[in-house]
Order: C-alpha cells, then sequence, then structure tokens
C-alpha cells in the first residue's frame, strides 16, 4: 500500500513541481504509513527507483534510445546501464533517507 | 536517543536533497539531472512529437500562426511587424536558445563564467579585440533608426517571452549539464553575435610574418615573391569592366618601418581560411529564361548549425531564407522578387601598429614628434567554480588596445606582443539589422543597392538575382581607404601617415550588373583585377573556385537548378590540372619514385576529388609538404623569434612552372649539396607517401581513399561534447575545390539554389545540422546525411497563411 501511494502521489507531485517534491511526499507518506524503520527505508527507496527507472526507460525506448547513450559518453560512463544504475541509486537514495526521517520523526514526536 | 536519531536522519535526508540539488564541481546537480520528470531524459524526443501546445504571450499585439513543416521549419505569419519579429525571437528561441546565449558569451569574454577556467585566455582575447565595446557601438546605432530599432526590441521581446515560461524540464541540455540558466536577452546580445561574426570572417591578420619577412629580405625579394596580384585569377568583376565613378585621391604610399619586434610566440597551426561560393546565372543562360541563383557560404561546420531556416510573412513582407540565431531578419534567402546570397570579401581591414614606448613603465608612446599617454582598462572575470574576480589590464593606445605586453603569451601566434590593434570589428558602425530588412522587403536592383551604406563589417560579397532579369554582385562593406600595400606588414604607430584616415565610398567598392558573359560569381577571390582604383589586401582567397566556377557558368546554356546544385558539388581540382602534369615530369625521370603504385595512381588521375578516389589523397598531402619542403628553410613559419609567412601556392606554381632554377629550391639547411627542384619534388614526394603509410598502412585502395582520409568532422559548440558531434562524415571535395569541405570541418554551412520567377520562385536548400538544437531531437542532425550525398530539399514557400501544403505537419498560435 504504502508503495502504491509513494509511487502515484509522488509522482503527480514530480509531474508538476520541482524534483525535491519527492522526497517531501516520501517523507510524509512514511511518517503517516511505515511501520517500521526497514519498511520506511526499503519502500521509499523500492517506490523511487521504480517509479524513476520505469519513466527513463520508458522515455529513452519512445524516443529510439540512442540519447541516453550520447549522455553517458559525455560523463564518460562505459555504457547507458550505468547511467540507469545512476537514476536508480539516485532516485532511491534520497526517498530511502526521507522515508526513513519521516518515521523516526514520527516515533520521536508520537511514542 | 530517539530525538537525536530522528535529527540525525532528518539531517542526511535533507542533505542529501540539498547536495544534489547543486552543481557538483564540473558535475551537474544530480536531482533534477537524472529525474526522469526535469532531467536530461525530458530532452530525448520521440519521432512522433505532439504537436506542441498554444501559447499565450504578453507583449504580442494579436495572434501569430507559425506552421511547422515535414523538416521542422516554422513559416511564421503575424499581422504586423512588431508582432513578426516577436514572434521570429520567440520560435527561434525554442529551438536554439542555448546556441544564441554561447554566441553572445564568447563574444562579450564571458564563456569561462560558465565553461570554467578552460575558456579563460579564450575570454581575455576577446576583451582585447575590443569585441564588447565593438557590440556596444552597434547596439547604439540600431536605436539610430526607428525600424532596427523596432526589430531588435520585439525580437528581445520575443526571446524573453520565451525565456519567462520556460521550466527546468525544457531547458536545452547544454544548460543541465553545464549547470547553468539563460539570461535574458537584449538588443546588446543580438549586437554581440554580430561581433562573433565580424571576429570570424576578419580577425585574422599575417601583418606580423610578412613584417619578419620584409625584415630578412628586403622589398625587392618581397615583391617578387608576395605579389599584389596572383598570375593566375578570375577577379569576382570581370576584367574588361569600366569603372564607373570618379575615385576619391588615394594617400601617397609613406615611408615604411623596418624595424620588427622580437616576440615570445607559442605557435599553432594557422586557418586554412577557405570561403565561400556565390552565383546567379542571368536569364539568358537560364532554361526559364529568368534568373537562377546560388549560394554556399562556407563557415566553420558545427552542430547546433550556424543556420536556421524560416518564412516571415507579415502584411510587408514575404521572405525565405537562413538566419543567425540572435540575428532578427533573414541572411540569405529569397521573396517572391528577388534572391541574394552572400560571401566573405576577406580584404585587409586587421593592422597592427608597433608601438614605441618611452621607456619600461609603457606610460607614454610615440607618435609624430610627440610622446602620448597610454591609457589603460581593467576587464573582470568571473570564472565557474573559483570565488575570486580575476583582473586584467590592457593597455591603450589612440590605434587601439596593445594586443600583449611583453612577457604575455599571444592568444594566437601570428600575433606579436608590442603591437596596437585597429581593426574594422570594433570601428565600422552600419546598421546590419535594417540591411537585412531592407534587402528581405527588396523588389528590385535599386532596393538592393539601398542596403550599401548599412552593410559595414564583415564585409560581404552580395549576389542578387531578380524577376526583372537583373543579376549582380557588389563586394560590399566599409573599407579603409588605404594607400598601396598599406597593412600588408605590421605598421609604424609613430608615424601618423601610417593610420587608417576615410572609408571608401560605399557605391565605389567593387561592384558588377549583368556583365556581358551573362553571370556573377564570387569565391572569396580578388574582388576586381588592378585597375580597380583602391587597395583593399594583397591577399584573398586562392583563385582555384573561382576559376572553376567561372569556367563551368561560361559553359553553361540552358541551365536549371540542378546544373546549380552539381556545380556546388564539383569536386574538380584545378590546382592538379595546373601543376600536376609539371610535377610528374620530374617524377617520371627518377625510377624509384615511379616505380611506386601512387605514381600511377597519380598518372591515371581524372583530377576529381570524388570521395571513392585515391589520388587526392596523395595529391593534397603532396603538395602541402612540397610547398613546406621548397619555403620552409628560408620562411621558417615555425620559428619561435621570427615566424614568417610564406608565398602562395599560386607563386610557388608559377615559379615552378617558369623559374624551375630558382634559388629557392635549393634547402639552404644543407650546406654540401645545392638542391634543385627535381630534388626536391622526388624527395618529398617519396617522403609524402612514407608518412601516408604511417597514417594509413600500406599502399591499399581501401584505406587510402579519399573519404576516409578527409572525412568531415561536424562537432558540437563544445567540442568536449564529442557524442553530440557528427565525425567523419563521408564526402567528397576539399581545400580549393568549389565543394570546399575539409577534414578539419570547414564547408558549406549552407547551399541554396532559386529559381526565380515572374508569378513564384521555386527554392531548393540544406545545411550539414537540423532545425533544432537539441541533439535529442530527431531534427538535430537530419539533413546531414543528405548533405554529404550532395541532395538538396525543395523549400516550402508559402504563399499566403491559408494555402494548403501536404508538407505542413503542425500549427502553433500564439496569443496575447
Amino acid at each position: 500500500m504504502l508503495y502504491i501511494l509513494i509511487l502515484v502521489i509522488s509522482g503527480i507531485a514530480q509531474f508538476l513541481g520541482p524534483w525535491w517534491l519527492m522526497p517531501i511526499v516520501c517523507f510524509g507518506l512514511c511518517f503517516w504509513k511505515a511501520k517500521n524503520a526497514k519498511e520506511a527505508y526499503g519502500i521509499a527507496f523500492a517506490a523511487i527507483s521504480t517509479l524513476w527507472l520505469g519513466y527513463s526507460l520508458f522515455q529513452s525506448f519512445s524516443s529510439g534510445g540512442e540519447f541516453p547513450l550520447k549522455v553517458a559518453e559525455i560523463f564518460k560512463l562505459p555504457n547507458a546501464a550505468s547511467l540507469f544504475t545512476a537514476v536508480t541509486l539516485v532516485g532511491g537514495l534520497v526517498a530511502g533517507f526521507a522515508g526513513l526521517a519521516g518515521h523516526y520523526c514520527r516515533l520521536a514526536l508520537k511514542p | 536517543m530517539k530525538y537525536i536519531r530522528a535529527l540525525l536522519s532528518l539531517l542526511v535526508a535533507g542533505g542529501l536533497t540539498y547536495i544534489f540539488s547543486r552543481p557538483l564541481g564540473p558535475a551537474p546537480a544530480l536531482g533534477p539531472f537524472f529525474s526522469p520528470f526535469t532531467g536530461f531524459w525530458q530532452n530525448a524526443e520521440s519521432v512522433e512529437k505532439l504537436p506542441p501546445a498554444d501559447f499565450k504571450l504578453q507583449g504580442l499585439k494579436g495572434e501569430v500562426t507559425v506552421k511547422y513543416d515535414d523538416n521542422g521549419v516554422p513559416h511564421i505569419f503575424a499581422d504586423n511587424d512588431e508582432d513578426l519579429y516577436f514572434a521570429q525571437g520567440f520560435i527561434i528561441a525554442r529551438d536554439r536558445l542555448w546556441q544564441m546565449d554561447f554566441y553572445s558569451r564568447v563574444a562579450a569574454g564571458r564563456l569561462s563564467e560558465v565553461m570554467g577556467p578552460l575558456a579563460l585566455d579564450f575570454d581575455r582575447y576577446n576583451r582585447r579585440l575590443q569585441l564588447p565595446e565593438g557590440a556596444e557601438r552597434l547596439a547604439e546605432s540600431f536605436t539610430h533608426d526607428p525600424t532596427s530599432k523596432l526589430i531588435v526590441e520585439s525580437y528581445s521581446a520575443g526571446v524573453n517571452a520565451y525565456i519567462q515560461q520556460v521550466s527546468y524540464k525544457d531547458l536545452a541540455i547544454e544548460y543541465k549539464i553545464l549547470g547553468y540558466t539563460p539570461e535574458a536577452w537584449s538588443p546588446l546580445k543580438t549586437a554581440l553575435v554580430e561581433m562573433v561574426m565580424r571576429k570570424d570572417m576578419n580577425a585574422r591578420s599575417d601583418d606580423y610574418r610578412m613584417a619578419n619577412a620584409l625584415a630578412k629580405f628586403g622589398k625587392e625579394t618581397m615583391n617578387d615573391l608576395f605579389p599584389d596580384y596572383p598570375v593566375e585569377e578570375s577577379p569576382i568583376v570581370p576584367s574588361s569592366t569600366k569603372w564607373d565613378f570618379t575615385p576619391l585621391a588615394v594617400p601617397k604610399v609613406p615611408e615604411l618601418m623596418k624595424a620588427s619586434m622580437a616576440a615570445n610566440l607559442d605557435l599553432e597551426a594557422e586557418n586554412p581560411g577557405i570561403g565561400s561560393n556565390n552565383w546567379a546565372v542571368h536569364g539568358s543562360r537560364t532554361a526559364s529564361g529568368l534568373p537562377l541563383l546560388a549560394n554556399d557560404p562556407h563557415l566553420g561546420l558545427s552542430l547546433p548549425s550556424i543556420w536556421y531556416q524560416m518564412q516571415l510573412v507579415s502584411p510587408t513582407v514575404n521572405v525565405y531564407g537562413v538566419c543567425v540565431p540572435g540575428w532578427p531578419g533573414i541572411g540569405i534567402g529569397f521573396n517572391k522578387d528577388i534572391a541574394w546570397g552572400m560571401t566573405n570579401v576577406g580584404s585587409d581591414v586587421f593592422d597592427l601598429f608597433q608601438i614605441q614606448f618611452k621607456d619600461n613603465t609603457f606610460k607614454e608612446y610615440k607618435y609624430g614628434d610627440n610622446w602620448r599617454p597610454v591609457t589603460s582598462r581593467v576587464n573582470e572575470f568571473k570564472v565557474k567554480g573559483s570565488p575570486d574576480i580575476i583582473r586584467d589590464t590592457v593597455l591603450y593606445t589612440h590605434h587601439g588596445p596593445i594586443l600583449y605586453s611583453q612577457g604575455q603569451k599571444p592568444f594566437f601566434s601570428d600575433l606579436p606582443v608590442g603591437h596596437a590593434l585597429t581593426w574594422v570589428g570594433p570601428v565600422a558602425a552600419g546598421n546590419s539589422v535594417k540591411a537585412l530588412y531592407l534587402i528581405n522587403h527588396g523588389k528590385n536592383y535599386d532596393d538592393y543597392r539601398k542596403i550599401l551604406p548599412y552593410l559595414a563589417a564583415p564585409g560581404f560579397n552580395v549576389v542578387f538575382a531578380s524577376n526583372q532579369n537583373d543579376v549582380a554582385i557588389t563586394s560590399a562593406g566599409h573599407f579603409p581607404l588605404k594607400w598601396k600595400e598599406q597593412g600588408k606588414y605590421s605598421l609604424d604607430g609613430s608615424n601618423p601617415e601610417h593610420e587608417w584616415k576615410a572609408w571608401i565610398p560605399v557605391e565605389q567598392t567593387p561592384y558588377v550588373k549583368n556583365p556581358a558573359r551573362g553571370f556573377v560569381s564570387s569565391a572569396n577571390q580578388f574582388p576586381a583585377d588592378p585597375s580597380y582604383p583602391y587597395y583593399l589586401g594583397w591577399k584573398f582567397a586562392p583563385a582555384e573556385r573561382g576559376i572553376r566556377i567561372n569556367e563551368r557558368l561560361g559553359n553553361m546554356t540552358k541551365a536549371t537548378p540542378d546544373s546549380l546544385r552539381l556545380l556546388q558539388n564539383d569536386n574538380f581540382n584545378v590546382e592538379a590540372r595546373r601543376i600536376l602534369p609539371e610535377l610528374l615530369k620530374y617524377l617520371e625521370k627518377d625510377p624509384s619514385a615511379k616505380a611506386l603504385p601512387a605514381y600511377g595512381v597519380l598518372a591515371k588521375w581524372n583530377l576529381r576529388n570524388d570521395p571513392n578516389e585515391i589520388a587526392p589523397t596523395i595529391f593534397e598531402r603532396f603538395v602541402k609538404e612540397l610547398r613546406l619542403a621548397i619555403w620552409e628553410d628560408e620562411f621558417p613559419t615555425q620559428d619561435e623569434k621570427a615566424p614568417m609567412s610564406q608565398p602562395t601556392r599560386d607563386r610557388t606554381w608559377a615559379m615552378l612552372q617558369k623559374q624551375p632554377n630558382a634559388k629557392w629550391f635549393d634547402n639552404v639547411k644543407t650546406t654540401d649539396k645545392v638542391e634543385t627542384a627535381a630534388d626536391i619534388i622526388t624527395t618529398t614526394f617519396k617522403a609524402t607517401i612514407d608518412s601516408l603509410t604511417v597514417k594509413y598502412g600500406p599502399y591499399n585502395p581501401q584505406t587510402w581513399v579519399w573519404s576516409t582520409a578527409k572525412g568531415t568532422d561536424i562537432k558540437h559548440l563544445v567540442p568536449l561534447f564529442k557524442s553530440f558531434s557528427r565525425m567523419d562524415v563521408v564526402n567528397g571535395g576539399g581545400p580549393g575545390i568549389v565543394n570546399a569541405t575539409t577534414e578539419a570541418g570547414h564547408g558549406p554551412s549552407w547551399r541554396m539554389v532559386v529559381q526565380l520567377d515572374k508569378t513564384w520562385p521555386k527554392a531548393y536548400g540544406l545545411y550539414p545540422g537540423g532545425q533544432s538544437g537539441n541533439p535529442g531531437s530527431h531534427h538535430y542532425d537530419n539533413m546531414v546525411d543528405k548533405w554529404a550525398k550532395g541532395e538538396l530539399n525543395e523549400l516550402v514557400f508559402l504563399k499566403s497563411k491559408d494555402e494548403q501544403h501536404p508538407r505542413i505537419k503542425s500549427t502553433v498560435k500564439l496569443q496575447r
């Protein structure tokens, strides 16, 4: 459930606003829904990595797929796979820590 | 404990978000850059891009309709001129904003602000060339005329309307990678873009290298080896033409300066300096009975391309052609009645003055019998990644800035220290925006000549044709009125006679209308033969392209657009026709040279630099090496103390043909032997084959083929972005060939052929790039392959907003 909520709500937020709405949504939803620290971190990480990876894959396939390769080359990355890994990690890490922070803040405020 | 835990995790989450929101050294901000919602993924456009939405824009007076054709060319229909130029700015910014911004930063000397310290020397040089000061003058001159004022202000408002509504997600990929955002556009930035063109076309000089050669060999030898007019030439204005004006008195030649100053120079290869072609064929030689016009300006090829195609329509105008992003109006194009094109004149408008300082404090310099005070100016640079402001003090005389002082390293090797610069860039004003407005609206020959006072710099050979069956060409621009050979060598800054004092009247620059031969043409060669009363320069582009074009046009009857297209792609090597038989005569006498397979290839060559030929690979390298072998011993281009110019290839081949025993063939570095022409030619030939073997392996028709050896590179404006470039594009041609493509990435940057007509013209054209500046778009480089094959697109020239055309793919409305 938490997974779906993060996916949908953060998706809408990022579609309409800047990228940093994403950690705020993860923070809020984990504050509200996460049962423990592992879940907060894990589900937020998983939800955002799938969302970011899925959407970036969709965009690169719908445009023919060459463009990410060109961008990877500029950053001296060996292949497009490393670019997709970077996307997963950047999105996932920020989301995971934001989710964790949400859960811990809740524990701190409401024992 | 639980509070600490909460606080810590908040800090980590917040910290990560913060760090990923900011550029990390040279890397972009990772969060927004990688996010598929805003990052570079958004720049990948699908083939079937959804028709773009309509826009509500403040500043428009009425509604503007923009129709995009299948090549991504916008056709803009506005109800008034203000809206037209507003829309031109808005529409071009959608496709090319980063590029315009880049050009304006180049001329402003502000590239290092966004690119970092790598660009700092380039910035310093551009400021020392006074590009920003020149732009301020130009921007000022735009405001003196109500028409140009309206145009540049409306255009800026249109660009800014785009900037105001663009979000990070839709920014150009270059902004995202380099981590900065666009600044507001202004008429000054338009002027800065023009200064980039002035610099590219006019800001190089041989003066100092020539002065060094003069100091070593004396005037007599220089007159012999560096004549003021070539042996073989086919000038733009045909030789028999009578000048129908009374020329001004030309100043007398004053005493020349002898001394030449020592310089610490870091040498690099000179720009091969290739130019452009244009011509117009009178109706007496065409199938339709009305003129045809062709133009292919050669510039450094880049992605995004320097050109952008557009059709501009308002109640006062309907014009189609290409423009430079950032510069309003249409630069090269056609309307219902006329067509025009441009090539660089390349006259000598960049002179260096040797300055005599009173002492080592550099506070005063000699002028006439007096000492004048040196002034100074401090240029400030912000550099990406550095908190400090970098300051660069430049000394000024009344001639202009001292380009480099003792101990400073010049940006180009042909620039000496201790010399002041006078060049046309910051001095000539004119009003290019007004000039383009007038030619865009032109209906006949008289309208065409009206643009002359406004075209200042760079000087252009403006070719013209009308449906009243007039063809004409003018080497237009503001050219200093010089004494003979003024500026051939460095000038004496202390002698008042050495300065620029007046301009050649604009109506007296070389021109010709409807010559008897039935066509006009230019290929950057001498605008006129020595009967022209004014001195424009001693060296222009080599004559071969002009010779070939004039020969072929002279043989054309019933010409069609396709005949002109074929001529644009002509690969015939005029230099080889002139000198190869001579060279082969020497080689065949040497059994070991004759035995080489390369000899057979040259002997059987059809003299065409076609992509599948092998001979051009050998010939082009051979003649280049040969010229060095003949001259480098006496005229060292690479000498650290006194680098020199070398005689032109025209002079070299004339010497080989007529003075085979000239002393210059001897290599003065070998004291035990006196080499003859035969010795130099055969050893150089063998050495050429050796170096080709090192480069391409032992002789093999597959690896030595010209298309592989030459392969034209079309690089992104930031050469570091290699994957956004198109490398080794396969095509024929070469320097000195009508199809003037080079490995270094120069070549026809826009090919256009227009067939004039009483009712509606037909036109063809393309450039090696695409309409979109976005490397993630299918319109980024979609014309490159067709360009390499020498094909042209038929251009969609709509009669009105309501015309239904099968190639129109989408419509955008701009509303207030």
